[in-house]
């Protein structure tokens, strides 16, 4: 049984706390692990060395800095495989959404070597007689990141790397439930070769969290999670003076217009649906039938839902897995029940799924509610599993209303073959991260990645070109030699 | 067994590319000719280039964004005996070589046009390509009449 470590300064160091949680395989339902919940202690211990290791890693050329990272990007392409079957060992996920996941952590790799451009100020001669001015892009201290459970490996790289590229110095704080990937990650930083106190992990739970949030040394957080927890973060880095960039839930909406080539669209608006078994925040929730298009598209999504393989993900062509945890499966298991509760028509139950081999895996197979109404807990809330609410609404408007209704506003996706629809969505949807024909609209490394109303809270988002602006001051020097 | 996701297509090429290298460098031992035993080792050293290609390949092109389920390609389809004996003709390896290279042709090919992943179905047209090439060295082998009777046989 293994029980991770803390990586501070360096080095591999246990942590200070008596308390531990489990790590399960949700496959099996076998508990895999153990991780420290590490105490605020811990978390000064990190912050320290990272405060230490600082003033000379600021001091480093940026190219310097970025070569860690080109070295790093080949280290991580040599664990590769390694890293993506633990994931799905812990996480659930399959394996080729487990390698999705890894290759995204490393085209934030990528994308980070690019500082010597991306980082660069701006500078004006004479804005007034003989005075010149720049602006430049400065390293600010230590930053720090409390990442989810359902992208284990990629979530803190949407930070980490420009962070460190940039001349600050790092803390991660992985999720509880899923330790072990991000483990297997710092194996690979601690290869590299990076210096001391650079790059720490810490591991554990509610303590560690506010152990970082109200360390007066670290200068700014990220955070991926649930909504509650995400408004917290925004509230406590308020108070304590720290930036704050918060990524909350989402529920998302699919909406499906009579023009749309359902046949040809339908493997797509099945990824989005089912993919990681609904466990994130792109996932459709709500699959909106607009006008007659109704009864093809629900027919032809029953169908394709009942043929997708659930089953173990570290099996080559499974197409999907458990979900996380017991405690979330009996969360989705109770949406269900609701669901019913509330009037829905379950048309495809995946309560009492049974995988061969596996009994105690932590399965919920595609499920679909039809009949839902606005009002209902399932077409409301984050359920974050492989449940799908069908609403009939009679136009385009009548779709927009439910997407501007919601209190989140991470992800939505249109499916049409016309232009002058595609541009009302576009031009109207509240939401931040939009598909067109497309049901997962994750925007690449190179975008920036987060959502809009409650599952967004700050101002820059993660990676893209401005999450330079979050890892860095920008001081303006105004100088006359004349 | 159907195979509907990027990684069971990467991961039945990179097996059946294994496969066929672990027979070519049986094969070449047995081989008498010359220019066989130098074809069947070229053919073997170009097996393993192209495992660690389809590592590579489902490694760099797997899109985390676009894991939409691929219909139309089963395992089955490609399947053929691979059985081989201890001692063997030249004639005989020249034609178990021509029915790995065919099944690869075939498949690579197949799998091309199902693949929504441009580099990862252009490495497969390419390798297909290849596999055509092959096959005309390996009808091309300047063996004798007997065995070029044989091979036809």
């Amino acid at each position: 049984m293994k029980r991770v470590k803390n990586y501070i300064n360096g080095e591999w160091v246990d942590s200070k706390t008596k308390e531990f949680g489990e790590v399960w395989c949700p496959a099996t339902g076998e508990k895999i692990g153990e991780v420290p919940f590490s105490t605020a202690e811990d978390i000064d211990q990190a912050v320290q060395a990272a405060k230490k290791a600082y003033w000379e890693w600021r001091c480093t050329p940026p190219l310097t800095r970025a070569r860690y990272f080109f070295k790093l990007k080949d280290l991580f392409e040599n664990a590769f495989e390694d890293i993506s079957r633990i994931l799905v060992t812990e996480e659930g996920k399959t394996l080729d959404e487990s390698r999705g996941e890894v290759r995204r952590m490393i085209e934030n790799v990528e994308h980070a070597t690019g500082v010597t451009t991306l980082m660069t100020g701006y500078n004006l001669e004479d804005i007034a007689q003989g005075i010149d001015c720049t602006a430049e892009r400065q390293p600010i201290g230590v930053f720090g990141v409390i990442a989810p459970f359902n992208f284990p490996a990629m979530v803190p790289w949407w930070f980490l790397p420009y962070a460190v590229v940039s001349g600050n110095t790092y803390i991660v704080k992985p999720s509880e439930q899923v330790p072990m990937t991000q483990t297997r990650i710092f194996e690979v930083i601690d290869e590299c070769g990076f210096p001391e106190g650079v790059i720490n992990m810490v591991h554990g739970a509610k303590d560690a969290v506010n152990g970082m949030l109200y360390h007066p040394d670290i200068k700014g957080i990220s955070f991926v999670g649930q909504s509650s927890t995400a408004r917290y973060v925004y509230k406590a880095c308020g108070e304590t003076g720290k930036r704050v960039q918060s990524l909350g839930g989402a529920k998302n909406f699919v909406l499906v217009m009579p023009d749309a080539e359902i046949d040809r669209h339908m493997p797509s608006m099945i990824t989005s649906f089912y993919g990681c078994a609904g466990e994130r925040c792109l996932s459709g929730s709500v699959l909106v039938a607009v006008g007659d298009v109704y009864k093809e598209l629900k027919e032809k999504f029953i169908a394709a839902a009942k043929a997708l393989k659930v089953g173990n993900g570290l099996q080559e062509g499974v197409q999907m897995g458990p979900v996380v945890s017991k405690k979330h499966r009996e969360k989705v298991l109770g949406y269900i029940e609701k669901g019913i509760k509330e009037g829905a028509k379950l048309i495809l139950d995946g309560r009492n799924i049974k995988i061969d081999g596996h009994p105690d895996g932590f399965f919920v197979g595609p499920t679909v509610f039809d009949e839902v109404h606005p009002d209902m807990s399932i077409a409301k809330e984050e359920i974050f599993g492989p449940v799908v609410s069908l609403i009939h609404v009679k136009n385009l408007d009548e779709g927009l209303r439910l997407i501007e209704n919601s209190e989140y506003g991470n992800a939505t996706c249109l499916y049409t073959t016309n232009g002058k629809t595609a541009r009302e969505f576009k031009y109207r949807a509240v939401a931040s991260m939009m598909g067109i024909n497309l049901g997962i609209a994750a925007p690449m490394s190179f975008f920036p990645f987060g959502g809009a109303k409650g599952s967004f809270f700050g101002d820059i988002k993660g990676h893209g070109r401005e999450v330079f602006q979050f890892f860095t001051d920008t001081k303006v020097v105004i100088q006359r030699w004349t | 067994m159907a195979l509907t996701t990027f990684g069971a297509i990467m991961g039945f090429a990179a097996e059946m590319v294994g496969q066929s290298g672990n027979i070519y460098r049986n094969l070449v031992q047995q081989a008498k000719d010359h220019g066989l035993k130098e074809t069947l080792q070229a053919l073997s050293a170009e097996e393993t280039k192209n495992h660690s290609l389809m590592e590579k390949t489902r490694r760099e092109n797997v899109t985390e964004m676009i894991l939409e389920p691929i219909a139309g390609l089963r395992k089955e389809d490609y399947e053929i005996d691979l059985k081989t004996e201890e001692r063997m003709e030249d004639g005989d390896l020249v034609r178990i070589a021509l029915a790995l290279e065919e099944r690869e042709k075939r498949f690579f090919s197949d799998a091309s046009s199902k693949l929504p992943l441009p580099e990862a179905a252009r490495i497969f047209r390419k390798i297909a390509l290849r596999k055509q090439e092959n096959i005309t060295r390996l009808q091309n082998l300047g063996l004798n009449q007997t065995l070029k009777k044989s091979i036809s046989a």
